[in-house]
């Protein structure tokens, strides 16, 4: 098994036995835009979105569904305030670890954290992919791309929010999907 | 009638200051009491700001498009008035704390949006654009510039006008909202 994916089934241990379970009302925040991240979120079920507000607009950066792990990354990492809403689509449930878990678990062995960073590395090439996806000028392809990552998508979130994602209009998301 | 610039910039920017202490404060309320309403008419606070939210997205990029397109040529220290935009100004300015009723166009009527949070933290990064405009406004020409108006694409006001609408709408609409608390 690929080591990130072990250390993401360790994770997946830690927030079996010590994760505390939140359950998030629709239209509720996991974070919001000045506060600090403090935790890591494993979605038990229910999806959560994360977005950029701007003076005009919400952008969705991110997407979490069942088992998809989320919260403000930046804010997480360098303890600062977080420049996001992380917010419940609809009737959330997931379970909770704080960072200084995160941090136990990362450096209980040296395996661990040469796993730990595995993860990282996928993190940041994922981040690139991310990154060229929104300079695609053809939204067909843009769509085709993140399907590829994300079968499930429209299964999981609503399409308002699948269309910011990929920064398009819900109408063109529709048009390219019916086509 | 002739404006000084500086004054009334001034005036504008501490207006839009008090919107944003006004704003802050409705932010440490509840929910619920954001979206009280006293009679299904009347709006409620998130419905006040968002009605402002959505003059915000037309006024804010062409207030900031029209500056950005000026130059610096025929710098003045006054600010004349326009007929048109005197009057649309007048109209909005609340006196002593009474707002004239009046009815919101239908493409500005935030009954159907679907508020949060949110509403409030757009509106305020939407007044601290509009404060970054303000000082932008001081080496402007308040008088030569024109800006569209979001009531009929046949009039265009006096940068100077649309400024005072604007902000007299703003202060119009929080006296609204902390009506709606009962404040």
């Amino acid at each position: 098994m690929a080591s990130e994916l072990q250390f993401i089934n360790k994770l997946m241990n830690s927030f079996s036995e010590i994760g505390e379970i939140k359950i998030i009302a629709k239209g509720d925040y996991l974070i919001k835009e000045g506060e600090t991240e403090k935790n890591l979120y494993w979605v038990v079920s229910g999806a959560v979105r994360v977005f950029y507000l701007t003076e005009f607009e919400e952008h969705v950066i991110r997407l979490g569904y069942k088992d998809s792990l989320i919260n403000s990354l930046s804010s997480f990492i360098k303890q600062t305030p977080s420049e996001f809403f992380v917010e419940a689509i609809r009737k959330t449930t997931v379970k909770v670890i704080s960072k200084e878990q995160l941090l136990t678990i990362v450096h209980e062995s040296n395996e661990s954290l040469q796993q730990y960073l595995a993860l990282m590395e996928i993190l940041v090439t994922q981040q690139i992919d991310r990154e060229i996806d929104l300079l695609i000028t053809s939204p067909a392809e843009r769509l085709k791309r993140v399907l590829a990552r994300s079968p499930n998508l429209f299964q999981e979130i609503p399409l308002k929010y699948i269309a910011s994602y990929l920064r398009m209009k819900p109408e063109t998301l529709s048009r390219i999907r019916n086509s | 009638m002739q404006i000084n610039k500086e004054q009334l910039i001034t005036e504008l920017i501490s207006l839009t200051e008090q919107a944003i202490i006004a704003v802050k404060k409705f932010k440490t309320l509840d929910i619920r009491q954001l979206n009280f309403k006293n009679t299904p008419e009347q709006w409620s606070v998130l419905e006040c700001i968002e009605h402002l939210n959505l003059y915000g997205d037309f006024y804010l990029p062409e207030i900031q498009k029209q500056l950005l397109k000026a130059t610096s040529e025929g710098y003045s220290t006054f600010f004349k008035p326009g007929v048109i935009g005197n009057y649309f100004a007048g109209l909005m300015k609340t006196e002593n704390g009474k707002i004239k009723k009046m009815k919101s166009p239908k493409n500005k009527n935030p009954v159907s949006s679907v508020l949060s949070i949110t509403t409030l933290d757009r509106f305020l990064k939407q007044a601290q654009l509009l404060q970054t405009l303000l000082k932008q406004a001081l080496t402007a020409d308040l008088t030569k510039i024109k800006t569209a108006i979001s009531l009929s694409k046949f009039i265009k006001l006096r940068l100077g006008d649309t400024l005072r609408f604007y902000v007299y709408h703003i202060e119009r609409h929080i006296l609204q909202a902390e009506k709606a608390l009962g404040l």
